[in-house]
């Protein structure tokens, strides 16, 4: 029943842009082409062909009702391109949106893509929004979760089998020329998994309360971030265990010291039992790995030239189950606007100057490397192209059979297109890649690109 | 029986009158920006200098379009995402945060290095170094979800 649910979900919003008095459609064909020789592999021969799809339906009726659906089809002319067969698609989101004229209000019904406070969801549900008197703003969603096709053929392992409903919901208060805090609550699913008529040792429930916070009490200052805490019900702590039911510290402050200087510092800790609770990849996110992960982070942005900005940063990060690194780098992009050019480029550093082993039997390779990468960005007129060049250069790779030996990664795109009418641009792609597990791959991509309807975002 | 429906009914009512009396009289933010913008990342606070969005209460040099802002937008999004929504229609952000994807976002968009896409062709490499220095940056996208390439290997 779940499989069609998209289907009935597109078949009935797509009858309601009969309605629509304004409508903008944007279509992109992508055919992509390319050998694939990756070592304990087959070789195969790839040639997928990708329809996106995205419709936005306006003033349906009404100025304040909209329809957008946005979704995409894949086939595969030769080899199989991807897991899940060689056709597939997806409804990425699918609603019908009424916006109010007063107090920022809306509701959206559908196939939903939510962003409120901790939830950061897709959901076949119902969302709505408002702000309040005296700077209060309110939120709330819910819904059945949309969950991929994944995991376990056991009945019970599926986490459709937990996640049967999501439902969220956050408070703001806005402080007049200061900012904003918020509290919100997800609850995902509503069975534990020692609640389920067999009691199973994997939970992919979830329950979550967080706290966020915006200051920007002037323009040269700017401070937010959130705290997450894990609320679930979890089977008692083994001895010596050590846990903590704050899933995230997630925190940055940025000043403009001056008009074209600028500081940020961040601040992230992440505890793996709390935060890994309610996946549905155990074997990846092990909720009782030990210990937690935290980062400190500082980047400059200085534009000393109105065409040149350069951005200096450096962040240190902490994990107790495989040590520490550092990475540090330079990032810096140039725009002469009138010659309709943007060239960029960075360098960065990663040092793993600490790392642990983690038992006898499991060598602890080398995390450090370098990454170089340079771009530019053309575009005249009805013609466009662009050059990216990065280059990877992994030390200690020769010991490393995860990297199959091999220190060095470098990948070159190149890419020219035309518009050939108001609403129709062509363009192709050439990408060569040498890299560890690809050895060396060509490939070409076709895109043609579609619009219909220019009434759309950004100013008219 | 028909007591108590009258009590539900009532008291929905009268919760709805109270929900409707606490609503925010206040215009909404405008649902498209007024003005076409110049091409490349716009930097807000160039037209309304310390202005503040009067529906959020925050200045409008929070929402300039920094490479700090563009690598950590995820506050701005959760908190208010109807500032976005007068510029960027929701398929720009499905660009990236596509739950179940077709590609990489780096090959779809492979003409506009601008854009910060995660994941190069070459990401397969390097993900098994990413995965050591920081999993949890893996977890919002791939430890929920959008893991079935994950469960190929990691099972």
């Amino acid at each position: 029943m779940r499989q069609h649910t998209p289907v009935a979900l597109l078949a009935a919003l797509v009858s309601a842009t009969a309605f629509a008095q304004d409508i903008n459609v944007y279509s992109t064909t992508l055919a992509q082409s390319w050998k694939q020789d990756t070592p304990n592999f087959d070789k195969a021969t790839l040639l997928p062909v990708t329809e996106f799809l995205g419709i936005d339906a306006t003033k349906l009726g009404t100025d304040a009702l909209s329809l957008h659906l946005y979704g995409w089809g894949r086939t595969d002319l030769k080899d199989q391109s991807s897991i899940g067969g060689k056709n597939s698609g997806d409804l990425t989101y699918g609603y019908l949106q009424y916006s109010f004229d007063r107090a920022n209000a809306e509701i959206k019904a559908g196939r939903i893509v939510v962003n409120q406070g901790i939830g950061n969801e897709m959901v076949d549900g119902v969302s709505m929004r408002t702000d309040l008197r005296g700077g209060f703003t309110i939120s709330a969603f819910g819904g059945q979760p949309v969950i991929f096709k994944n995991l376990s053929s056991l009945p019970q392992l599926q986490p459709a089998y937990q996640r049967d409903f999501i439902v969220g919901t956050r408070l703001g208060w806005r402080m007049a020329k200061l900012g904003e805090i918020g509290v919100s609550y997800l609850q995902d699913g509503t069975t534990a998994a020692k609640d389920l008529p067999i009691p199973e040792p994997v939970d992919y429930t979830r329950r979550q309360v967080g706290a966020d916070i915006t200051l920007a009490p002037a323009a040269f200052l700017d401070f937010s971030g959130r705290t997450v805490f894990d609320v679930a019900k979890h089977p008692d702590a083994l001895p010596g265990q050590d846990r903590s039911n704050i899933a995230e510290h997630d925190y940055k402050a940025t000043g403009k010291i001056l008009d074209n200087l600028s500081v940020t510092g961040t601040y992230l800790q992440r505890n793996f039992y709390a935060y890994y609770a309610g996946t549905t990849l155990p074997s990846l996110f092990n909720q009782n790995e030990k210990g937690k992960f935290s980062s400190n982070g500082l980047s400059v942005s200085w534009s000393p030239l109105s065409i040149l900005n350069l951005v200096a940063d450096v962040r240190t990060t902490k994990r107790e189950t495989y040590g520490n690194t550092t990475r540090a780098g330079l990032d810096g992009r140039l725009t002469f606007a009138a010659q309709h050019l943007v060239l960029g480029g960075g360098y960065h550093k990663v040092n793993a100057f600490k790392v642990q082993l983690v038992d006898s039997l499991t060598p602890a390779y080398s995390v450090s490397h370098s990454e170089i990468r340079g771009w530019a960005m053309y575009e005249k007129g009805n013609f466009s192209a662009s050059l990216d060049a990065i280059r990877l250069h992994y030390g200690g790779a020769y010991g490393d059979p995860n990297l199959n030996h091999k220190a060095i990664e470098s990948e070159i795109v190149g890419s020219a297109g035309y518009q050939i009418a108001k609403n129709f641009k062509l363009s192709g792609d050439l990408s060569f890649a040498d890299t560890p597990l690809y050895k060396k791959q060509v490939m070409g991509l076709l895109r043609a690109d579609f619009r219909f309807g220019f009434a759309g975002k950004g100013g008219k | 029986m028909f007591k108590k429906f009258a009590l539900i009914a009532a008291g929905l009512g009268l919760g709805l009158l109270t929900a409707c009396a606490l609503v925010s009289p206040e215009a909404s933010f405008a649902r498209t920006h007024p003005q076409e913008l110049s091409t490349g990342r716009p930097t807000c606070s160039e037209c309304h200098g310390t202005e503040r969005v009067k529906s959020t209460q925050k200045t409008f040099a929070s929402l300039d379009h920094t490479t700090t802002f563009v690598k950590d937008h995820k506050v701005q999004a959760t908190q208010d995402g109807a500032t976005c929504a007068s510029c960027h229609a929701q398929s720009f952000c499905s660009d990236c945060h596509g739950g179940k994807t077709a590609m990489l976002p780096s090959a779809k968009l492979g003409n506009r290095p601008d854009r910060i896409s995660p994941h190069r062709t070459g990401y397969l490499t390097l993900h098994r170094i990413d995965g050591k220095v920081d999993p949890t940056g893996c977890f919002k996208c791939h430890g929920r979800a959008n893991n079935e390439k994950c469960t190929a290997c990691h099972k």
